[in-house]
């Protein structure tokens, strides 16, 4: 039946028909609108379309992993905003901070958020491992999801600690100096890691653009490809729940 | 009422049962809106080792991901939205004077997530606790999985584990905590630094 011979006005009848080519089945009347909406939409694929009670339940997962996921948008968005106004250079970073918080709007609030938001991931990464362990989710058949697992806390790890050094301030350089000395004592391969990984011998422009490009380009590159196995895998090796 | 149903597994009581039989509910529920299939005797190759669990008859009831999960999801990064703009809004991210070579503060720290090494530092030699021990944690924690052989996920079958883990995260907590806490001036213990001094201003 046409949109005319149901006496609709054509602009609503357009309406419709944008509305209905986005979000092809409505609201989630029942169970079996609800589980073809999740089977036709992108971003719903990353559950499957019915899982155990007892997987999902807030007391058993805690949300962690996805509040954890949750944060690496958040800041991802709000590492974004950052990077409008940041220059990677000994001589301008440190300024370029400063106009963020008193100078652009909203810069302070980014920045604030950026930071509390990463402690956060770091927090919340650390305790989904935790939860993980305590109910032995980790066990056959999950054994190479924990080891993927493992390497995205590492992942958030690096990606805090490149982060640390931007902002080119007294905390940022001295913090990055104790932490990066600890690669020196490593036998053998200490001190060329130790000068790779700062492009130098001390803490300077050299170990800013490395860092810099570590923090907003690879780590998170790394960790997103890490995070759509460690996601998939959780789909096709299936839930556990209900000790 | 905990209703148990299938074999019971070796090594447990009474009442444990055997996940090999029956599968991950999800699994057969992850093709469509359908109730999981339960196959008897069929198993996959990761179910031949599946762990023993206890499970309730009512908690095997699936649900749709969509909106259930994904309402539940939605609260929860709502929450912590609201609880990370509070923090933004009332503390500011720390930012020093400009950074300069030839001026080290001190103590000069490690972000606070590595000050758990710099504190092992104070105790053992640097390649012990700036390289051994990291690596040793990292490479334990990737094989962790296959060095467990204990197929069950009970905590009451996971004695030995729960303790190892807990006192892995107990030791890692405290050291990050005393290195963030009590280590003053030349990273020496320091009181101060949480209770302050009666009569003297704190340097910091």
């Amino acid at each position: 039946m046409s949109a005319e011979s149901r006496g609709e006005n054509p602009i609503t009848a357009l309406g419709r028909q944008v509305w209905g080519s986005i979000f092809r089945h409505g609201l989630p009347v029942s169970d079996k609108v609800a589980a073809r909406t999740a089977l036709t939409n992108f971003f719903l694929h990353v559950h499957p379309v019915r899982v155990k009670r007892s997987a999902i339940r807030v007391s058993y997962t805690l949300c962690l992993g996805g509040l954890s996921f949750f944060l690496f948008i958040l800041l991802t968005i709000s590492g974004l905003f950052l990077m409008f106004y940041y220059v990677p250079s000994t001589n301008q970073a440190y300024q370029n901070i400063q106009d963020l918080q008193f100078v652009a709007t909203f810069g302070l609030l980014m920045r604030n958020l950026h930071r509390w938001a990463a402690d956060a991931m770091v927090i919340t990464v650390w305790l989904h491992m935790a939860r993980v362990f305590y109910q032995g989710a980790y066990k056959p058949p999950r054994e190479f999801n924990w080891a993927i697992g493992t390497l995205l806390l590492l992942t958030t790890l690096l990606l805090s600690f490149s982060g640390y050094l931007l902002p080119w301030d007294q905390l940022a350089i001295w913090a990055i100096t104790v932490g990066t000395n600890m690669a020196k004592y490593a036998p053998i391969v200490g001190p060329f890691t130790h000068y790779v990984l700062l492009g130098g011998r001390t803490v300077s422009q050299g170990a800013l653009i490395r860092f810099y490009v570590l923090h907003v380009i690879a780590l998170p590159l790394v960790g997103f490809v890490l995070m759509v196995i460690h996601f998939w895998r959780v789909r096709k090796d299936g839930f556990t729940g209900g000790l | 009422m905990a209703t148990l149903t299938g074999p019971t597994g070796p090594g447990t009581g009474a009442g444990a049962q055997g996940d090999g039989g029956r599968g991950d509910g999800a699994r057969g529920a992850a093709v469509g809106s359908r109730p999981p299939v339960v196959r008897p005797g069929v198993s996959g190759p990761e179910l031949a080792a599946a762990p023993l669990v206890v499970r309730r008859v009512e908690e095997e009831e699936t649900v749709v991901t969509f909106p259930t999960l994904v309402w539940k999801e939605f609260l929860a990064g709502l929450g912590m939205f609201v609880l990370l703009l509070a923090v933004s809004v009332q503390i500011n991210a720390p930012l020093l004077q400009i950074a300069n070579p030839a001026i080290t503060p001190n103590p000069a720290k490690a972000p606070w997530y590595f000050v758990g090494l710099q504190e092992l530092l104070e105790h053992f030699p640097p390649v012990m606790a700036g390289v051994m021990f990291p690596t040793f944690v990292i490479v334990g924690m990737l094989v962790t999985p296959y060095l467990d052989r204990n197929p069950s996920r009970r905590p009451q079958d996971r004695k030995v584990a729960i303790v190892m883990f807990t006192v892995y995260l107990c030791l890692a907590v405290t050291f990050v905590l005393v290195g963030q806490l009590f280590r003053g001036l030349g990273f020496n213990w320091d009181w101060t630094q949480i209770f302050g001094h009666p009569g003297l201003q704190s340097p910091y």
